[in-house]
């Protein structure tokens, strides 16, 4: 699955280069890059039109100082408040290639996960340079805000934040080793079908690094649970996340008080948390990181 | 002598494992006002399919004037034998004129594309069978009797020199039965047309029929002239049921059922014979 | 004379369909959500300056493979619904109806699932797909029944179904992002289209409705039933086994490059029956000609409607086409 692009590099590249040679020359110093893919483009030496092609890239935009730049966003792009100005260029699954090309952006920084490697093609066919992070967990995620920092000409900012980000992270794994005991985790995303984090999410690497034992972790991807299912697994710690708002987080707790049996109802550790800083692999991810440690060793997390 | 303008012989045919027909032979000369009679379920509309190559013999062959049938392109049997099958749909919204022109088919090419001979074929067509006047009407807005005359104008256009018709008189009342039946008289005494014609309808086949074959379960009851055929053996043999016959003023023999096996009201007219035993 | 010959009435619709088409062209060129008009598409058609240069990328390298992408892919499903509803004898009968569709969904899903790229790879699959459901028709229509429009009609919907409960089993059992490019792909999605891909097709079209212009006259005669048309010297077996794999051959193309859009093939052909009559030969250039306007229609609404990102093009052709079929029901039925 890594390097999906790989194949079409060499013929991308060339492309790439024929066009730069054919065009007509851009204002100001270019330079190469290789993406998180591992694909090889030319960009500006400080690109100053810059669309995010994804909810995650424009918070890591952001937290690096260069929010200012950013051109177009993705529709769901909230945090941090300023970029609801931001003019809307699709979601990330459907990008409005229009919308993007008339934006006349220098670079779009783009993920892997999920932007249609059709739509970036069809970008970079328009001789607009694509950066595509590869965002699979903590550690690609700080090479993400150091990778963008470098893009951005905002290498000390990034590397502060990342730094910074990198500490929280080791302290977590810290008290989590010192535990020991690994509680079984549920974290639940959907309320109706209940569905959860396997291996291979970086939810499953969160709840590992917060010293829990992954109660989803035989499956892989995001699977779906029945309720004979879950009075199985019989999980001792449950997080639920929502992209609904409101009311029905009362209502999934209450269906879980059905199960008086399943550790984590009889103990009273059903945990509704905010969604917002789990669902994207940007700065706040550690934010979560550091909720979900609380709520897997209480004792240890107060300092 | 001739060729037959259809020779059928010992021809057999079945649909699944149930016998249709068995060991079948006739011939029809050309110009003949053939009336192919029987009971529901007899065999006559496979007859009238086999005769058009719709259905192929399981055994015996079909010869239309000498050749067999077997042996004939699809589109040059069709510019010898034309068909009006029972009921047929006509399910498109096409236009009488538009639809009659279809006929030509069998002589054009692939795109059909007509000329302006063709178009003359055409109203021809629909002068002779009474439907010029319908030309630019809608064929599913017809009445039964206009568009039986316009199914048969399709059929006349495609110039064929055997007709087979299936029943085309079902669903008409009197007056419309007797100017379809007269239609084809004028086909076959004006253009020699052989007309092949299935028909429930005995007396009227009588009155027109130049030869008849009576079909009983597959097999031939009686074959020749409409004086052979209607008679009261091979018809109560057919049809199962007591019948009388009597012969018209005009020499035309004529059937009647005998309901419910007693004698009709009042004394038999001189010249019934009493049918039951 | 009152029935003009063939040739003149062909030639009349399509003087008459053509000025439809190229408005519907220029109109898809000129809007969109990345701005333009008709003015700037006209200076930039004459090879006048524009004040936003910008703009010549817009119309020239991403609005008109797309909008030649969905002007095809309308003329494609409009013939196949033509010829489907011809062959079948059944006014709902569509071009997706013998399970062309189902089949195109689980090869694309498969590919999806398998991570190929959407092209070529993906389209390959589709049409794989989209073949094999033909192949399995041919099988089980051919086992006893013969090749009346019933068996057909009874193996394909049945076909239909199983591979409905096959996308939904693939669907149930897929739970990430790739789960996103399904659905897009099943809504049908003109959005990534690029010049190679309207090559093909604009190849497989051109191909396939001029050999549905020669198969017309032949549509004709089926209409008019079984019996008369064998009894015309019509060679019904082939007509039909031409009239299938033409339609497989270029809806699979279609489908597998476009994914689902439903109705058009419904709409078109009764619309264009309703105009021009029931004559194929005249059919047959009006549904490539409207059913390609059409659906450049269909996509222009599916970008400009919704005020930030798009609406799938699948999704506004079946909110017009549903209600304007029932309509068109009621028109030809008076």
């Amino acid at each position: 699955m890594r390097g999906w692009l790989r194949p079409a590099l060499l013929p991308l590249a060339l492309g790439l280069l024929v066009f730069l040679g054919a065009g007509k020359p851009q204002a100001g110093e270019r330079r190469v890059v290789f993406d998180q893919l591992g694909r090889r483009l030319e960009v500006p030496a400080d690109p100053r039109r810059v669309v995010a092609l994804a909810e995650s890239v424009t918070e890591i935009v952001f937290a690096v100082g260069r929010g200012e730049r950013l051109v177009g966003t993705t529709r769901f792009a909230d945090h941090p408040p300023e970029a609801l100005r931001i003019p809307r260029v699709g979601t990330y699954i459907q990008l409005d290639i229009e919308r993007i090309a008339a934006l006349r952006p220098e670079l779009c920084i783009g993920t892997r996960d999920g932007n249609p490697r059709a739509a970036v093609e069809r970008l970079e066919a328009l001789g607009i340079p694509v950066y595509v992070t590869h965002p699979m967990g903590l550690s690609a995620m700080l090479a993400s805000i150091r990778e963008i920092g470098r893009l951005l000409n905002a290498e000390g900012r990034a590397e502060e934040l990342a730094g910074d980000l990198e500490r929280r992270i080791a302290r977590v794994a810290a008290r989590a080793q010192a535990q020991g005991r690994r509680p079984r985790v549920f974290f639940q995303i959907g309320v109706d079908p209940v569905v959860s984090a396997g291996r291979g999410t970086f939810l499953h690497e969160l709840i590992e690094t917060a010293g829990g034992e992954n109660a989803a972790g035989e499956a892989e991807g995001y699977p779906q649970y029945g309720a004979e299912h879950l009075v199985r697994l019989a999980p001792e710690v449950v997080v639920i996340t929502t992209m609904t708002q409101g009311a029905d987080f009362e209502a999934v707790r209450r269906a879980w008080g059905r199960f008086p049996n399943i550790p984590a109802v009889r103990d009273g550790r059903v945990h509704v948390v905010d969604a917002a800083v789990f669902n994207r692999p940007a700065p706040r991810l550690v934010d979560g990181l550091e909720t979900l440690a609380r709520l897997v060793h209480p004792a240890a997390a107060s300092p | 002598m001739n060729p037959a303008a259809i020779a059928v012989q010992e021809v057999s045919f079945a649909y699944e494992e149930a016998a249709v027909l068995e060991g079948i032979s006739f011939r029809v000369e050309e110009g003949d006002y053939f009336v192919i009679i029987g009971p529901n379920g007899s065999g006559k509309t496979t007859l009238l399919k086999l005769l058009c190559g719709l259905l192929k013999p399981r055994a015996g062959t079909i010869r239309l004037f000498g050749a067999p049938l077997s042996r004939r392109r699809r589109k040059a049997l069709a510019r010898l034998a034309a068909l009006v099958p029972q009921a047929a749909s006509a399910e498109a919204p096409f236009r009488v004129e538009e639809f009659v022109l279809l006929g030509r088919a069998p002589h054009q090419g692939l795109l059909g594309l007509e000329t302006p001979e063709d178009l003359a074929i055409a109203r021809e067509a629909m002068a002779f069978t009474g439907t010029a006047h319908l030309a630019s009407r809608r064929l599913d807005r017809l009445s039964g009797g206009e568009r039986q005359r316009v199914l048969i104008a399709r059929a006349v256009c495609q110039r064929p020199r055997i007709l087979l018709l299936d029943e085309p008189t079902a669903y008409l009342d009197l007056a419309h039965q007797a100017q379809i039946m007269d239609l084809m008289e004028a086909l076959r005494a004006e253009r020699g047309v052989t007309v092949v014609l299935v028909s429930h309808d005995v007396n009227l086949a009588a009155m027109y029929a130049s030869r008849m074959l009576l079909l009983a379960a597959g097999r031939i009851l009686a074959a020749g002239p409409p004086g052979e055929v209607i008679a009261k053996g091979p018809l109560e043999a057919a049809y199962g049921c007591p019948l009388a016959v009597e012969t018209t003023p005009g020499g035309v023999p004529r059937v009647s059922l005998v309901p419910n096996g007693r004698r009709p009201a009042g004394r038999p007219p001189p010249g019934v014979r009493e049918v039951r035993p | 004379m009152r029935t003009p010959l063939p040739i003149a009435r062909i030639l009349r619709v399509k003087a008459l369909l053509l000025p439809v088409f190229a408005a519907a062209l220029l109109a898809g060129l000129a809007w969109g959500s990345g701005g333009g008009g008709p003015g700037a598409l006209w200076r930039s058609i004459a090879g006048l300056p524009l004040e936003d240069p910008v703009l010549a990328d817009i119309f020239w390298k991403i609005r008109l493979p797309r909008v030649l992408l969905a002007a095809l892919t309308g003329a494609v499903l409009s013939l196949g619904g033509l010829v489907f509803q011809a062959l079948l004898r059944n006014p709902l009968a569509e071009p997706y109806i013998l399970g062309i569709s189902g089949g195109a969904a689980i090869g694309a899903i498969l590919g999806i699932l398998a991570g190929l790229p959407r092209f070529p790879w993906g389209s390959l699959a589709a049409f794989a797909g989209a073949m094999g459901t033909v192949g399995l028709l041919a099988l089980f229509s051919s086992w006893r029944t013969g090749l009346g429009k019933d068996a057909l009609l009874l193996s394909g919907v049945m076909i239909n179904a199983f591979c409905g409960a096959v996308i939904l089993f693939l669907i149930s059992v897929t739970s990430d992002v790739r789960l996103f490019n399904i659905l897009s792909w099943l809504m049908g999605d003109l959005s990534l289209a690029a010049m190679e891909q309207v090559a093909l097709l604009a190849a497989v079209t051109a191909v396939s409705a001029a050999a549905l212009f020669f198969l017309s006259h032949g549509m004709n005669l089926i209409l008019l039933g079984r019996d008369t048309a064998l009894s015309l010297g019509v060679r019904l077996e082939a007509l039909t086994w031409a009239l299938l794999a033409v339609t497989s051959l270029m809806v699979g193309v279609s489908v597998s490059l476009c994914g689902l859009l439903g109705f058009v093939g419904l709409v078109m052909p009764h619309l264009m029956r309703l105009l021009f009559g029931p004559d194929h030969r005249v059919l047959v250039p009006a549904c490539v000609l409207g059913g390609g306007a059409y659906m450049i229609f269909c996509d222009l609404l599916a970008r400009i409607l919704p005020r930030q990102g798009e609406m799938p093009v699948g999704v506004v052709t079946a909110l017009i086409g549903a209600p304007a079929f029932i309509f068109l029901l009621r028109r030809a039925a008076r």
